[in-house]
């Protein structure tokens, strides 16, 4: 599992009918951008734990669920050194 | 996810039937270089979409059987590629 930075919501409104309403961060892994499910609620500027394969469809809502990125945790304390 | 930005169509006629007569599109990333996914939406050339990649990108086709690892999964509505 990574740890990255939430940077901001992605708004889609023209995206696939399998993502149903689920909603879609910016997060930050290192310097590389990518997209994530967010299935906790974070805000932008916490660190969070992203997880990846198969493991991040089930976290996002069900097997079926096409997402390779999904939050699933926020992190309390994390200083990025 | 990852984020791209849509090149031209891809016409491939002979091609294995695991892709039946999904559309394909290019992709380019931040740094250049072009990859090849299915694309369920009907993008135009240089909207910014996320994808879906590995297994997830077959559930994102729609259809579980379609052999893609790489999925068009939406548009992004406001995008400055400078925030990268």
């Amino acid at each position: 599992m990574k740890i990255c930075k939430v940077v901001k919501p992605l708004v889609s409104t023209n995206r696939i009918p399998e993502m149903e309403h689920k909603h879609l961060q910016v997060v930050l892994d290192g310097s590389s951008q990518a997209v994530a499910v967010d299935a906790v609620g974070a805000k932008p500027g916490d660190w969070v734990i992203c997880v990846g394969s198969s493991a991040a469809r089930e976290a996002a809502g069900s097997k079926g669920y096409p997402s390779d990125l999904t939050i699933v945790g926020i992190i309390d304390h994390w200083d990025d050194k | 996810m990852d984020i791209y930005q849509a090149d031209k169509t891809l016409v491939c006629t002979s091609r294995v039937p695991g892709l039946k007569q999904t559309s394909l599109r290019i992709l380019r990333n931040k740094m250049g270089n072009k990859v090849v996914a299915t694309d369920p939406v009907g993008v135009r050339e240089g909207n910014w979409v996320f994808t879906a990649s590995g297994s997830a990108a077959r559930f994102a086709a729609g259809d579980f059987e379609v052999l893609t690892d790489l999925t068009i999964a939406g548009i992004i509505d406001n995008w400055d590629e400078s925030a990268g």
